[in-house]
């Protein structure tokens, strides 16, 4: 898999043999690696049996290297996910395995129900992906966040687009919403089959800020009208919460498509 | 000798689009000074944008008056491309449209003498569909001595008025816009053997197909002929299960074509269309047709195919 510290994975899966594909050597290779793994999912006698073919397993369950936690035990139920707890939690964690001498965290997690709690839980699992993932740019902590594939595009568009990396079947992973740096920042490519997702994904996770949002568009490689399109709707919810939405250092490319929609994207950038 | 009506049975709520050609300074003044006094004495907001011939004739006969002009300004630094020069004219008649129920300009576009400045005709010939319902009349100028004789068959072909010495009239020669479009758009030549095909499904394949054929003809270019090729692959999906997108190179022209089995387009002249105001509504002709250097549709209720064509 070649996953280190600071990677965050979308990964959709069909099945429990998709599952069990995409778990099994991300957990070894932490083992390799001497993390501290967690696998989350709906139910613990399941996870253990999908775990047998691990390596060390036992041995891991045993001294406490490989815990295997329920959603519901981890996570509160949708409606009552609070972002900013669950990624203290996830610090301390990550704190905890480091002070046991463990190379850092390790954790693959189905959080398919969170998606369950409603429109609300939709928001606040929005704003937790989006802390998380600036939490796994800042310490030594890898997750693999497993989405199953019937939850379907609306809502895996927005969450999908809050992962550095991604896998959704064959499909190539186009654009990241990040939080990682001093700003926003949208990469890789933004065409019409993310915008819908974008409109979400950047309303909920600019929303809590009142004043102004800064998006940097430096490392944009495309956008589509359909993606500039999602910009403007998002800049137009936005302000009606008194959030301003200022997008800076838009590439010369870009500039043409936010322009059809008046908006102003900053300093350009070249290519 | 008969009474002059500058704007004719005009009635000020929809859009009046009148070419007046001129040689002799006294037949410019003779229209244009009586159309600016009578906006002015009807409280209209009158815009002047023309060339320096123009503009000092005006503002030798209109004395004092020059200064109630909503604007009055020099026409040569407009151009930015037909594209660009359409978008930023159609915010100012947006900004006016939403403080004056009616107004009148008298528009000299001096760039139709350049040769990248002809194009301007294709958007005078849409303006008189996607302008119909603005409040307000648009007497646009043409200087016989400065205008070659084909530019000025086309201003005609584009305007449905024309003066008639004491009122507008009736153009003769004026033709609809998708008729004056499909007049001055490529021939549609059958497709060579040599170009490469591909049927695809989704915009992120047409990307990358398109950005291989566009590396292979001139790399400066390749942003620009994805971008449109993009939008019209966007569009042909939304109409159809596939896009069959192919491109080949005719001597320093990439030509880009996309073709669909949808039902035909609702209108071909939409790349000439400016973007509406707020987020909705179509862009992707408009901006295709921004970037690629010329367009040609063909389109019937079996299916349409586009071609874009970038010059070296």
């Amino acid at each position: 898999m070649g996953l280190r510290p600071g990677d965050h994975v979308c990964w959709t899966f069909v099945d429990a043999a998709d599952f069990r594909a995409a778990v099994l050597p991300f957990l070894d290779e932490g083992r390799r690696l001497g993390e501290h793994l967690l696998l989350v999912g709906a139910s613990r006698p399941e996870l253990l049996r999908a775990l047998a073919p691990l390596p060390g397993r036992d041995e891991m369950l045993a001294s406490g290297q490989l815990e295997v936690r329920s959603t519901a035990e981890v996570y509160a139920s949708g409606e009552q996910l609070s972002p900013a707890e669950q990624v203290a939690a996830y610090r301390s964690l990550v704190d905890a395995a480091l002070a046991r001498g463990r190379t850092g965290l390790r954790v693959a997690a189905d959080v398919t129900p969170l998606v369950r709690g409603g429109d609300d839980g939709r928001t606040r699992l929005h704003v937790y992906e989006q802390l998380a993932d600036a939490l796994m740019g800042s310490v030594a902590m890898t997750a693999l966040c497993l989405y199953e594939a019937s939850l379907g595009a609306e809502v895996l568009g927005p969450v999908t687009l809050l992962h550095p990396d991604q896998h959704c079947g064959e499909e190539e992973p186009l654009a990241h919403l990040s939080g990682r740096g001093r700003a926003l920042s949208l990469h890789g490519e933004v065409d019409v089959t993310q915008a819908d997702g974008l409109v979400r994904a950047l309303v909920d996770v600019a929303r809590g800020t009142p004043g102004e949002v800064v998006l940097d568009l430096s490392d944009l490689r495309f956008l589509d009208v359909a993606g500039a399109r999602a910009l403007a709707r998002a800049a137009q919810v936005l302000r009606a919460a008194d959030v301003q939405l200022r997008l800076v250092r838009a590439p010369r490319t870009a500039v043409r498509c936010l322009g059809l929609f008046g908006l102003d994207g900053g300093e350009t950038v070249p290519a | 000798m008969s009474r002059v009506r500058p704007t004719g049975d005009w009635d000020g709520r929809s859009f009046a689009h009148e070419a007046f050609a001129f040689s002799a300074d006294q037949e410019l003044v003779d229209r244009v000074v009586p159309f600016a006094v009578e906006g002015l004495s009807r409280g209209e907001p009158v815009l002047v944008v023309a060339g320096e011939r123009v503009r000092t004739l005006l503002t030798q006969e209109l004395g004092a008056d020059v200064r109630r002009l909503a604007t009055f300004a020099a026409a040569e630094t407009w151009w930015q491309g037909g594209h660009r020069t359409l978008h930023a004219y159609d915010r100012d008649l947006r900004a006016l449209q939403a403080v004056a129920p009616t107004w009148r300009l008298a528009a000299e576009p001096t760039w139709l003498a350049r040769d990248d400045g002809r194009e301007w005709s294709r958007f005078e010939a849409v303006a008189n569909r996607c302008y119909a319902d603005l409040p307000y009349y648009s007497l646009c100028l043409h200087d016989r001595q400065r205008l070659p004789a084909s530019v000025l068959d086309a201003v005609a072909r584009t305007h449905p008025l024309t003066w008639g010495g004491s009122a507008p009239v009736p153009e003769p020669a004026y033709e609809g816009p998708e008729q004056f479009i499909r007049s001055v758009h490529p021939v549609w030549a059958q497709r060579p053997a040599r170009a490469s095909v591909a049927v695809l499904t989704t915009p992120r394949e047409a990307r990358r197909t398109v950005s291989a054929a566009a590396l292979g003809w001139w790399p400066a270019r390749v942003g620009d002929v994805v971008q449109a090729a993009h939008e019209l692959v966007v569009n042909a999906l939304r109409v159809a299960a596939f896009a069959e997108v192919s491109s080949w190179t005719d001597g320093d022209t990439l030509v880009v074509e996309v073709a669909d089995s949808g039902p035909g387009l609702p209108d071909e002249t939409l790349g000439y269309v400016p973007p509406p105001v707020g987020p909705d509504g179509g862009r992707g002709m408009w901006l295709a047709w921004s970037l690629a250097d010329d367009a040609a549709v063909d389109s019937h209720p079996a299916g349409t195919a586009i071609r874009l064509f970038f010059h070296r």
